[in-house]
C-alpha cells in the first residue's frame, strides 16, 4: 500500500533508508505490543474484551512501548552498526504499516458520523454508517472493474488512471468499513459481542476483495501489468454481486459469536487463509489474461487490444509471482488452524470438510509449483492450472460452507 | 550385481522423480474429495438408508465410511513419504556438492550462453581496482576470484540458501507425515460424557464401523455444567468444572471452556459439546374424558414412562431449559423471546400414531399477552416437521382447568341448538368455580376456554401430558485426546514455512566478471543469471549495468560493444 507522495525529495526521505528502517521497526513493535497485551494483558484473553484493551490506556502503554522499543532499537543498531544502512524489504513492508495506519485513522474519523447508540439496535442494523460504506466500495470496484476492462478497448487512456485510483478508494474504504464494523459490533449488547469483523461469510468477502485489489495493485505498480486488472478486478465485482446476494437474504448482520471462535487465533488465522486466497484469485486473473492474449495472437494479431496486454512470459511469470506469495500464506495459515484445532478441538488434523478441502488447495498449487520447474510444461497449461486452482479455492471457501457440513460449520447460510 | 544397481538405480529415479510427484500430489487431492462429500463416521444404520443395500456393502468394503484410515488412503501417504525420501536421497548430495563448490572459472562457450551479458574495454585501470569496484557494489554477495594465466576470473553468490529452501521444504514434508504417523500410532482422541455430579473414567471412538473404547489412568468428575447466553439466546459460552480424581484422589479442580482445555499426564481434555445428563422431570397427565383429573407423572430424560391405566407409553428425548425463538413475522424486525423449558417426547399406544412432542412449562405470550398453552407436534417424528397447537387455556393456572370441565360439564347438559346457551352454561361453570368473586383477567379467561373448546376434544390421546416442574442435569461432553506426534508436526511446520519462504523469496543469483587483457586495455566481460524470477533480475541487471556504467566512464575506450543477448526480454 503506497501513497503516492510527488515530491520526490519528501518521498525518498520517509520511505527510504534509515527513517523507513526505525518506522518499519517501530511497526514491528506495535505488533509486537499488540500480541504482548493479546496474551498477557488484562485478566486473560477475552474477544469482546480486545478492542476496549487496545484502545485503553493499558493498550496505549502496550502498543506504544512496543513502538518505542523496536524504533530505538533501530537506532541503536544503526548506530553501532552505521554501514548496515538500506533494507529493501523494511522499505517495501513500511508503506504497508502505513496504508494500515491510514485506514484507521480513517476509521476513527468514521467513528465520529455514526449514529447515537440508542439510535441503533441488534435486530435493526440497517441505520450503522458501516451500511453505507459497504455501499460505496462496491460502487468503487464496480466501477474499477469497468474501468479497466473500457482499457482493453482504449489503451494508454486516462481510464486507466481512473481505474487505479478507484481501485485503490475501494480497497482504503473496504479496509477502513471493516476495522468500523469491529468498533460497530461493541454498540449492541452493552459490548458483549463485540468481536473482529472475520467471523462469517460476509464479512471474509469483504476482506477478499480488498486483499484481491491489492496484491493486485502492487503488480500494476511495480509491472505496469494493466490489462490483468481487467480479470482481476472482474473477479472481485462477480464478488462484490455474490455479496449483495448475502446481504439481501439477511446474512449481512452483525452476529455473536459461537464460543468455538471466540480466540485470538481467529484474528490469525481467517485473514491469513485469505491472503492465500486472494492471492490464488490474482494468480487466476494473471492465468486468464495469459489465456485471452494468446488467442488474441492467433486470432487478431493486429488488434489494438493485443497492445494493452502485459507478454505472455510476463502474465506466466505474474501469475507465478502471485502463487507464491499465497501459497506460504496459505500453508502458514493452514499449519495455524491446526494449532487452534489442537487447541479447540483435540486434535490438530480431524479430516473435516474444511480441513480436507484446504489440503487439496494446499496439493493443487503445491502440484503447480513442481509442473512449473518441470521442463517440458508450457504456459498455457499452467494457465489453466491457475483458473481451475482457483475454482478449487472457491470451492474451499464457499462450497465447503455452503453444501457440505463439518467442524467450521460456522460459516454456513441458514 | 552392475545389473541389480541398474535396476534399482531405476527404481530409485522413478520413485524420486517429479511426474511421480505431481501425479501422487494429483491423485491425493482427487481421493480426498470423496471423504467430504461422503460424510465420515455417521451411523451404519444411516448409510443402509441412504444408498440402499448394494452401495451401502461397496461403500462399506471400500472403507468409504472411514477413508481417511483405509488401507489404500494410508498407502498412498506412504507412498507419498517414499517418494519424497527418494527424491530428498536422490537430489541432496548434488545439492550439497554444488553448494560447496563454486567453481570459479567459466569456459568461454558457457559464458556466451548466459543471456544477461556485457563486456567493456578499459584504459588506465587495474584488474583489482575494477573487481574492488564490483565488491564495493554489491557488498552482501559472497566473491571468489582465480587467477588463470593472464585472466582473472571472478564469480559473486547472492541467494546461495535457495537450494536449501528445497530440502528444508522436502524434508519438513517428510518430518509432518512422520508427526502424524506417530499420533495416530501412539496417541488417542475420544469422547467421554459426564453427568453432573457422577465421574467417568472410560472413552470412545470410532473404529472403523464400529465403537472403541479405551480406559483413562484417571478418572473426571463434572461437578457443574453451565451455558451463559447471549441477549438474542445464542449460547456465548459452555463451562465445565471438573476434577480430575487419580488413584481416588483428587489432583486438580479446574473449569474449562471451548478453547481453553485442560492438561493432565499428557492428556488434553477438550470442552466438545453438551447435552442433557437425564434430568428429573414431572408432567401432569389431565384427563381429557371431562372428568377434570389430574394425575402425576415423574421421570426422567432418556426414560419410558408408562402410564399404568392407559397403555400409553412416552418416550422423553430431550429437555432444554431454554428457547428462544424470533417472534416477529417474516420480514419484520427480528424480536427475541424466551419461551422457557420444553420437554420432548414420543408417545407410543394401542391404537395411536406415534408422534414427537414438545411440551411447554409456560403459556405462550405475545406482547404481554396470555395466549394460553401451546405444544409443538411432529407426525413424523423429525423436529423440522413441529408444528405448533394453541391449546388454549393456560395450563399452569389449575383454575383455568377446572373453568374448562366445569364448562363441558355445562354445555352437555344444555341443547346445542340453543344459541344463548354457551352463555348460560359459561356463566354457571363461573360460578362453580370462583364463586362470587370473578377474577379481573375473566374475559381473556373466557376466550382461552372457549378456544380450548375447539381444540382438547380432538386430541387423539386420553389425557394430555404437560410439562409441571424439573430438575436439570446437565452431561458435558467432553473429548480427551493425547498426541505425542503433534510437537513433530509443529517442528515439520515451522520448517516447511521456513523453507518456502527461503524456496520462493530467496533467489540464486549468481554473477561473472572476466578480467583479460585485450590490445593493451582490459576487457571487462560481466555476465549474470537468476535461478528464477526472471522479471526482477532483469531489472536488477540493468540497474547494475547503468551503476557500472557510470564508475567505468573515465576508463571507457569506445562505445560498450552491447552484445545482442542483452536484448533480451
Amino acid at each position: 500500500m503506497t501513497t503516492t507522495i510527488q515530491s520526490p525529495a519528501m518521498a525518498s526521505l520517509w520511505f527510504q533508508g534509515k527513517v523507513a528502517l526505525v518506522r518499519y521497526w517501530a511497526y514491528l513493535g506495535l505488533l509486537t505490543g499488540a500480541t504482548g497485551l493479546a496474551l498477557f494483558g488484562g485478566d486473560g484473553y477475552t474477544e469482546s474484551g480486545y478492542l476496549p484493551m487496545l484502545i485503553s490506556m493499558q493498550g496505549v502503554i502496550w502498543l506504544g512501548t512496543g513502538a518505542v522499543l523496536g524504533g530505538a532499537l533501530c537506532v541503536v543498531y544503526s548506530i553501532i552498526r552505521p554501514e548496515q544502512g538500506r533494507s529493501v524489504l523494511a522499505e517495501r513492508l513500511v508503506s504497508w504499516g502505513d496504508g494500515i495506519l491510514l485506514m484507521v485513522v480513517m476509521m476513527a474519523i468514521f467513528t465520529l458520523f455514526e449514529p447515537s447508540a440508542s439510535a441503533v439496535s441488534y435486530e435493526d442494523q440497517s441505520n450503522l454508517l458501516s451500511i453505507k460504506l459497504i455501499m460505496a466500495m462496491n460502487m468503487a470496484f464496480l466501477f474499477s472493474a469497468i474501468c479497466y476492462i473500457l482499457l482493453l478497448f482504449a489503451p494508454d487512456s486516462f481510464v486507466g488512471r481512473m481505474a487505479n485510483i478507484t481501485a485503490w478508494l475501494g480497497v482504503y474504504i473496504g479496509g477502513s468499513m471493516l476495522l468500523l464494523r469491529w468498533y460497530e459490533s461493541y454498540l449492541f449488547m452493552d459490548g458483549s459481542i463485540g468481536h473482529a469483523p472475520v467471523s462469517n461469510l460476509y464479512e471474509v468477502f469483504m476482506l477478499l476483495f480488498c486483499m484481491m485489489t491489492i496484491i493486485y495493485l502492487q503488480w500494476e505498480k511495480r509491472y505496469q501489468a494493466q490489462a490483468m486488472g481487467a480479470f482481476v478486478l472482474s473477479l472481485v465485482a462477480a464478488g462484490v454481486f455474490f455479496e449483495i446476494w448475502l446481504a439481501s437474504v439477511g446474512q449481512a448482520d452483525i452476529k455473536p459469536l459461537v464460543p468455538a471462535l471466540q480466540s485470538y487465533w481467529m484474528k490469525i488465522h481467517v485473514p491469513l487463509n485469505f491472503v492465500g486466497y486472494s492471492a490464488f484469485g490474482v494468480a487466476c486473473g494473471a492465468g486468464m489474461a495469459y489465456l485471452v492474449r494468446e488467442w488474441l495472437e492467433v486470432h487478431k494479431p493486429n488488434g489494438t487490444m493485443l497492445r494493452a496486454f502485459p507478454s505472455l512470459e510476463q502474465l506466466d511469470e505474474l501469475a507465478y509471482k502471485s502463487v507464491a506469495v499465497g501459497f506460504p500464506a496459505f500453508t502458514l495459515a493452514t499449519i495455524l488452524g491446526a494449532a487452534w484445532a489442537a487447541e479447540a478441538w483435540g486434535g490438530y488434523w480431524s479430516w473435516d470438510p474444511k480441513e480436507t478441502w484446504a489440503l487439496i488447495v494446499w496439493l493443487v498449487y503445491a502440484a503447480y509449483l513442481h509442473v512449473r520447474v518441470q521442463h517440458g510444461w508450457e504456459g498455457r497449461t499452467l494457465a489453466w492450472w491457475t483458473v481451475s486452482g482457483f475454482l478449487v479455492t472457491v470451492f474451499c471457501f464457499l462450497g465447503v460452507n455452503m453444501y457440505l457440513s463439518g467442524l467450521h460449520s460456522y460459516g454456513q447460510l441458514s | 550385481m552392475s545389473q541389480r544397481s541398474h535396476f534399482s538405480r531405476i527404481i530409485i529415479n522413478r520413485l524420486g522423480s517429479m511426474p511421480l510427484a505431481i501425479t501422487l500430489l494429483v491423485v491425493l487431492a482427487l481421493a480426498s474429495v470423496i471423504g467430504t462429500v461422503l460424510q465420515q463416521n455417521q451411523s451404519q444404520q444411516d448409510y443402509l438408508q441412504q444408498f440402499g443395500p448394494l452401495w451401502y456393502w461397496l461403500f462399506r468394503s471400500l472403507g468409504m465410511f472411514d477413508m481417511y484410515h483405509t488401507w489404500w488412503f494410508l498407502t498412498l501417504l506412504g507412498f507419498l513419504m517414499v517418494s519424497l525420501s527418494f527424491c530428498l536421497w536422490r537430489n541432496v548430495p548434488r545439492i550439497l556438492k554444488q553448494t560447496r563448490t563454486r567453481k570459479v572459472y567459466i569456459s568461454d562457450r558457457a559464458f556466451s550462453h548466459i543471456t544477461h551479458q556485457q563486456s567493456w574495454l578499459l584504459r588506465d585501470v587495474s584488474a583489482e581496482s575494477l573487481t574492488d569496484n564490483i565488491k564495493n557494489r554489491l557488498k552482501d554477495w559472497e566473491w571468489r576470484s582465480e587467477q588463470r594465466g593472464d585472466t582473472l576470473y571472478l564469480r559473486g553468490d547472492n541467494g546461495r540458501k535457495h537450494k536449501l529452501g528445497y530440502i528444508a521444504v522436502h524434508s519438513a514434508m517428510l518430518v509432518i507425515l512422520i508427526g502424524g504417523w506417530l499420533s495416530v500410532h501412539f496417541g488417542f482422541r475420544g469422547d467421554m460424557s459426564v453427568v453432573e455430579g457422577t465421574s467417568e473414567h472410560g472413552i470412545s471412538f470410532t473404529e472403523g464401523t464400529g465403537v472403541g473404547h479405551l480406559d483413562m489412568p484417571f478418572e473426571v468428575r463434572c461437578n457443574e455444567f453451565s451455558i451463559d447466553f447471549y441477549p438474542n439466546g445464542m449460547p456465548s459460552e459452555f463451562r465445565s468444572n471438573l476434577t480430575v480424581i487419580d488413584q481416588g484422589k483428587e489432583v486438580l479442580t479446574s473449569d474449562i471452556i471451548v478453547n481453553e482445555p485442560l492438561y493432565y499426564k499428557g492428556v488434553r481434555i477438550y470442552q466438545a459439546s453438551f447435552g442433557d445428563g437425564g434430568s428429573d422431570v414431572k408432567l401432569k397427565l389431565y384427563k381429557l374424558d371431562g372428568s377434570g383429573t389430574v394425575r402425576d407423572a415423574s421421570t426422567q430424560v432418556y426414560q419410558t414412562y408408562k402410564d399404568e391405566e392407559t397403555g400409553i407409553t412416552m418416550e422423553i428425548t430431550d429437555f432444554r431449559p431454554h428457547n428462544v425463538e424470533n417472534m416477529a413475522e417474516a420480514g419484520h424486525v427480528k424480536d427475541f423471546q424466551d419461551m422457557g423449558p420444553s420437554l420432548d417426547f414420543i408417545i407410543r399406544g394401542e391404537g395411536l400414531k406415534p408422534v414427537k412432542v414438545r411440551s411447554f412449562l409456560n403459556a405462550f405470550e405475545l406482547n404481554d399477552d396470555n395466549r394460553g398453552s401451546i405444544m409443538m407436534i411432529s407426525t413424523t417424528g423429525d423436529k423440522q416437521d413441529f408444528q405448533s397447537v394453541a391449546l388454549g387455556i393456560d395450563f399452569s393456572d389449575p383454575q383455568e382447568w377446572a373453568l374448562y370441565n366445569a364448562f363441558i360439564r355445562e354445555l352437555i347438559q344444555t341443547d346445542p341448538n340453543d344459541k344463548s346457551a354457551k352463555m348460560v352454561a359459561f356463566k354457571a361453570a363461573m360460578t362453580e368455580v370462583f364463586g362470587d368473586k370473578r377474577p379481573d383477567n375473566f374475559q381473556a379467561m373466557a376466550v382461552r376456554v372457549l378456544q380450548a373448546t375447539q381444540v382438547l376434544p380432538r386430541m387423539p390421546w386420553p389425557f394430555l401430558p404437560v410439562l409441571e416442574d424439573y430438575e436439570q442435569k446437565y452431561y458435558t461432553g467432553l473429548q480427551l485426546a493425547r498426541d505425542p506426534g503433534m510437537n513433530v508436526v509443529w517442528i515439520g511446520s515451522a520448517l516447511l514455512v521456513m523453507g518456502l519462504c527461503i524456496m520462493l523469496y530467496i533467489s540464486h543469483r549468481k554473477l561473472w566478471l572476466i578480467v583479460r587483457p585485450e590490445q593493451g586495455a582490459l576487457r571487462l566481460s560481466m555476465a549474470g543469471i537468476s535461478n528464477r524470477n526472471p522479471l526482477n533480475f532483469n531489472r536488477e541487471f540493468h540497474t547494475l549495468l547503468s551503476q557500472m556504467e557510470d564508475d567505468l566512464r573515465p576508463h571507457l575506450t569506445a562505445v560498450p560493444n552491447a552484445s545482442p543477448q542483452s536484448e533480451s526480454k
